[in-house]
């Protein structure tokens, strides 16, 4: 049994007319945190979760989703799922539709009108749950579709956008009911391309660009990884001390110094260097980078590498 | 069994939720009254429950042509018109859009997500489908029933095979608009489509029907048709030769398509007079008005006419069309990434 609730060796998925959507991605998702893919639009990221799903038809995929290989129906019974755009019938309430949902994912009646009253109540939506669907707002449709990705209890939930179409007021109460789905002990599997959202709630996560998992790992660790420090100093910095920063590879402006660092550690000697020479520090402080600064660097790198392996084929023929 | 269960609600809730459905039903109820309405008093037919008074000597209470013909209007004009015709128009054009919305991005997806096949899921549906047309005809065939049973006093039960019957009918084109809103996802494609096959079957039944009665029925009863002037005469030993080649060379042809009209048509071979010990095979409602078929010859072609194809063929060509526009529909469905 794997120790997580997605585990794919690999996944490839080439669409009719040769389009390579994913281009062998190996993922692993651990149970009851919250994952976040992101990655540009076109990415695959849809297509890597509806190839979990059965929603399509991955052309390779070899991988477990709750200890159970890939594609397996049953397994489905224990999965909940928000599509992008997301669209129910218009003759259906709100409650009927979590009715159709609970029984499709084979839900006892019995088990599933309680938990119905509860979640609708937990995405706001009691006083509309008798209410057609036509009459719902965009946002009250993604509640209701939130709603129902939760009424057969499951362990792992996939939320395709979810915010997608909801006002700002709407995404705090998704971000509060993710991290409440995360502490009932679920998994939650994210799909986005808003990166601030993402990065807020996320325990892990993967970007994805042109078909490919580029970078992995806990958020803490994505950001911290390229962690920069830099210094605020009185006065100037003598031409000696100016060389040997820029032969460590720091930036030197005026009165700052930048430097890259995995840890504070790496400061040190700086600061070192700096009292020795009876320099006065003002000013010290740790510049993240956020998900967004990752993000377009990674994403750019991989553009670049593309656009190098065309080339290349190219110039080959 | 939850899961079928949700499908057909979803289904039933989708049909409550269409106007014409209940247009459909409501007209449906309307011509069984009318039907009801009918009845039979010392001089002749009564209408509109005694409203009107048709003087027909012929068809006087208590006579059994009274009883037949009162029979043949529900099996020759009823089923076959109203329920053969119009109600499965209005069925197709509220039928026709259930697999293309289904199909709809956003919608689909949350339905594969869950543990019901592909297979199981798209039958369902489809049976959804057809819940319009058994509904409609089974309330229709209640009020007939008990309009057959207060004014013939037989209860007759199977009058409840045009639920079957008439169903059937309507999934042999039905299953045709499946295949194109799966392969289209166009509710119009899907309705036009269907349309236009269910005439082409018809189209194809007609002719079968004329080259038939053309190369066999009348020359049986010393009848014969000059093709050039599209005169009848009385049929001479080659009457008839000429056709009969014709119809046996269309007769493959015809042989593979569904028989929709002849599935409405043959409706009449399973409504027995259980008391009357009598079938309605080999007499129309024409013959009735006229005084019954009391030729033995005419009667007897006539019922070889009706009796041509059995109801294995009628069913079971009728049933493999279906399976393998169905298993087309379904490979399509199935294979489909969404």
């Amino acid at each position: 049994m794997s120790d997580f609730a997605v585990d794919i060796d690999y996944l490839r998925k080439q669409y009719r007319g040769g389009v390579e959507a994913l281009a062998g991605v190996s993922l692993q998702v651990p149970y009851g945190c919250i994952f976040g893919l992101i990655g540009p639009n076109g990415a695959g990221k849809s297509t890597l979760v509806k190839s979990l799903l059965s929603i399509l038809r991955p052309s390779q995929c070899s991988g477990t989703m709750l200890g159970e290989p890939i594609g397996k129906k049953s397994v489905l019974a224990k999965v909940g799922y928000l599509p992008e755009h997301a669209s129910f019938p218009d003759y259906l309430s709100g409650r009927q539709v979590l009715e159709y949902s609970a029984g499709l994912a084979n839900s006892a009646k019995s088990s599933y009108r309680s938990r119905a009253d509860q979640l609708l109540e937990q995405v706001g939506m009691t006083a509309f749950a008798s209410r057609p669907i036509r009459t719902y707002s965009k946002g009250m449709k993604q509640r209701i579709g939130l709603a129902q990705a939760l009424v057969n209890d499951p362990v792992v939930v996939f939320l395709d956008e979810p915010t997608d179409g909801v006002d700002p007021e709407g995404r705090m109460d998704f971000k509060r009911m993710i991290v409440a789905m995360r502490d009932e002990g679920r998994t939650v599997f994210v799909n986005s391309h808003l990166l601030a959202e993402v990065e807020q709630v996320a325990d892990r996560v993967a970007i994805l660009a042109k078909g490919k998992i580029v970078i992995h790992g806990t958020v803490a660790d994505l950001t911290r990884r390229e962690a920069r420090y830099e210094l605020k100093i009185e006065g100037t910095l003598p031409t000696l001390l100016v060389e040997w920063c820029e032969q460590k590879g720091m930036e030197v402006s005026e009165n700052r110094i930048r430097l890259s660092a995995d840890s504070a550690l790496a400061v040190q000697t700086l600061i070192d260097k700096l009292r020795a020479s009876l320099m006065t520090i003002c000013e010290l402080k740790e510049e993240k980078f956020s998900l967004e600064d990752l993000f377009m660097q990674v994403v750019n790198q991989a553009r670049a590498e593309a656009a190098a392996a065309v080339q290349g084929k190219g110039s080959t023929r | 069994m939850i899961q079928a269960y949700t499908i057909l609600l979803d289904s039933l809730r989708m049909l409550r939720a269409s106007k014409l459905f209940w247009v459909s039903i409501w007209i449906s109820v309307l011509v069984a009254l009318v039907y009801a309405s009918i009845g039979f008093t010392d001089t002749g037919m009564s209408a509109g429950f005694g409203l009107w008074e048709i003087p027909m000597p012929l068809l006087r209470k208590g006579t059994q042509e009274a009883e037949v013909f009162y029979l043949l209007m529900f099996t020759d004009v009823i089923a076959r018109f109203w329920l053969g015709w119009f109600s499965l128009v209005l069925a197709l054009i509220s039928t026709s859009s259930i697999f293309p919305q289904f199909l709809q991005t956003g919608s689909i997806e949350i339905a594969l997500s869950k543990p019901v096949s592909r297979a199981r899921l798209f039958l369902l549906k489809y049976l959804g489908g057809l819940l319009f047309v058994a509904l409609q005809t089974a309330l229709f065939c209640l009020v007939a029933f008990i309009a057959i049973g207060l004014r013939l006093k037989e209860w007759n039960l199977t009058i409840f095979w045009a639920v079957p019957v008439i169903t059937f009918s309507f999934s042999m084109v039905y299953c045709v608009g499946v295949l194109i809103g799966v392969s289209t996802r166009s509710t119009v494609f899907s309705l036009l489509g269907a349309l236009m096959f269910w005439a082409l079957t018809l189209v194809a039944q007609w002719t079968e029907d004329f080259m038939y009665k053309v190369a066999y029925l009348m020359p049986e009863v010393g009848m014969g048709v000059d093709l050039q002037s599209g005169q009848i005469a009385e049929a001479d030993n080659n009457a008839g030769s000429g056709m009969k080649k014709a119809y046996e060379a269309i007769k493959p042809f015809v042989a593979v398509l569904p028989k929709t009209r002849e599935c409405t048509v043959g409706l009449k071979r399973l409504v027995h007079f259980k008391e009357r010990n009598s079938m309605l095979t080999g007499i129309d409602i024409g013959s009735v008005l006229m005084g019954g078929n009391t030729d033995p010859v005419i009667r007897k072609a006539m019922e070889k006419y009706e009796m041509r194809h059995s109801w294995f063929s009628i069913i079971g060509t009728s049933l493999l069309f279906e399976a393998l526009i169905l298993s087309w529909a379904l490979w399509i469905f199935s294979r489909r990434d969404y």
